[in-house]
């Protein structure tokens, strides 16, 4: 039995009202959600809250998955993205546009976001390593669009392939492709263009 | 650098082709024609080279550790229930402190907020101070006497003070009512009797079973102003006559 089978298994035993099914799903992917949501909305009380609301949904709608149409992972990825982009659309969670040489306000060291990448003086995969450049790449993931974002959030993040990610954005393949690539180019110009104005 | 057209692939083309660039999945000829174009076109290494870039800064990002108590929360919230042991990560060895710390934690999670904190503690405060007002020590509970003869004694104390107190009223009322017969057969007012009478129905001799039936005496006498004097309670002569009575019963019972 393969792990698709297995979690086919496992949803069609929480649908009949098997409680510890439900837990083992909520164990299985309680992690991948609260990501995803944490990665959109930048902020872990936000990531939690809308973590939850995807289970309570999931929970209410978990009869529709269908087998045959996607795999349980699409279907919960698709789940936890209209419910972003709905509380996006709500307003609650802006995109931020400020300036990347603004400072921003939940930091109080009145550095500049260059200022702060230039500051650890390391390579670029050490700067990657560290804890807070960590922040900074976080911050400028935020800063992009949410089409681009949750594109390559997917991608990146999860590491789904573009078949998936076109099913979950309900949008063609091509798109995913284009979306994923503007994504990591604007990513790296807000964080290299003010990386080398510092210098 | 769309409008460039080189020997081997155009720069649309490779734009088109970046994620499978990127993702390493150029085989064949298409792979050639790429290398190919890369080697003579600037602009098109540049566009590889940031896309590379931000796809290493998002693959360096670490997983970030969801909360410990999300998966409780989503299990109360979905299934009301919490969730399996083997489901909860609890550390090896915890004292029975901490699973009954863990066991009702959830059950005084909704009213475990600054805001009941507050109330509580202000009612607290507040029955505090009434009770100090009103002479209530907690000091002095330990010198009560809670064996059932002393509660006892202390229920009869309180109610032979409660009758005291409520006789002593009576006879105000009585001697109030002593000087205003007298004040009226000093000074007899024709214009006043029937509106004393319709203010303090005397009882009614022929009809004594339903005089007796009502409680007469201070409830129901209208102690409104008539004629700008003071119209005082009365109480009816029937009971008084009734008082000695019932007062030798009592202490007889």
């Amino acid at each position: 039995m393969d792990d698709n089978q297995a979690v086919n298994a496992l949803v069609r035993r929480c649908v009949s009202g098997d409680a510890a099914a439900w837990q083992e799903i909520v164990q299985q992917y309680h992690r991948r959600i609260y990501n995803i949501c944490y990665r959109f909305s930048g902020s872990a009380d936000d990531a939690s809250d809308l973590a939850q609301e995807v289970f309570i949904k999931m929970y209410r709608t978990l009869s529709t998955f269908d087998t045959t149409r996607a795999s349980f992972m699409t279907w919960v990825t698709t789940v936890t993205r209209n419910l972003l982009v709905d509380h996006f659309r709500k307003g609650k969670y802006d995109r931020i546009t400020d300036s990347l040489d603004a400072a921003p306000g939940d930091q109080e060291d009145g550095l500049t976001f260059a200022e702060r990448l230039e500051d650890k003086g390391l390579s670029p995969e050490a700067r990657v390593r560290s804890q807070e450049t960590q922040k900074l790449v976080h911050e400028a993931l935020r800063r992009l669009s949410p089409e681009l974002r949750e594109a390559v959030i997917l991608r990146d993040l999860q590491d789904m392939d573009y078949k998936d990610i076109a099913k979950v954005l309900n949008v063609p393949e091509g798109t995913v492709k284009s979306r994923i690539n503007r994504g990591r180019t604007e990513l790296a110009r807000l964080l290299q263009r003010n990386y080398k104005q510092a210098n | 650098m769309a409008g460039e057209i080189h020997s081997e692939m155009q720069c649309n083309q490779v734009e088109a082709l970046l994620a499978e660039i990127l993702d390493g999945t150029l085989q064949g000829e298409t792979l050639k024609g790429f290398e190919t174009h890369q080697q003579s076109c600037a602009s098109c290494r540049a566009m590889i080279d940031e896309a590379r870039a931000g796809m290493n800064w998002l693959e360096a990002l670490d997983e970030a550790e969801p909360p410990r108590n999300l998966v409780h929360n989503i299990l109360a919230q979905t299934i009301g229930a919490l969730p399996s042991e083997h489901a909860v990560v609890k550390p090896r060895g915890e004292g029975w402190l901490e699973r009954l710390k863990g066991r009702l934690a959830p059950m005084f999670a909704p009213i475990a907020t600054p805001r009941f904190a507050m109330s509580f503690g202000m009612a607290f405060f507040s029955i505090t101070m009434l009770l100090g007002i009103a002479g209530f020590h907690f000091a002095d509970v330990r010198h009560w006497d809670l064996s059932s003869k002393g509660i006892r004694r202390s229920y009869y104390e309180a109610q032979v003070r409660v009758m005291r107190y409520y006789e002593n009223v009576r006879w105000v009322y009585e001697i109030e009512s002593r000087v205003r017969d007298l004040r009226r057969a000093g000074a007899p007012d024709q214009n006043a009797q029937p509106q004393q009478q319709q203010e303090a129905p005397a009882p009614n001799p022929k009809n004594p079973s339903k005089s007796d039936n009502r409680r007469p005496g201070p409830q129901r006498q209208n102690y409104s102003r008539g004629n700008g004097e003071p119209v005082l309670a009365t109480f009816p002569a029937v009971m008084l006559a009734a008082i000695p009575q019932a007062r030798q019963n009592r202490r007889t019972a």
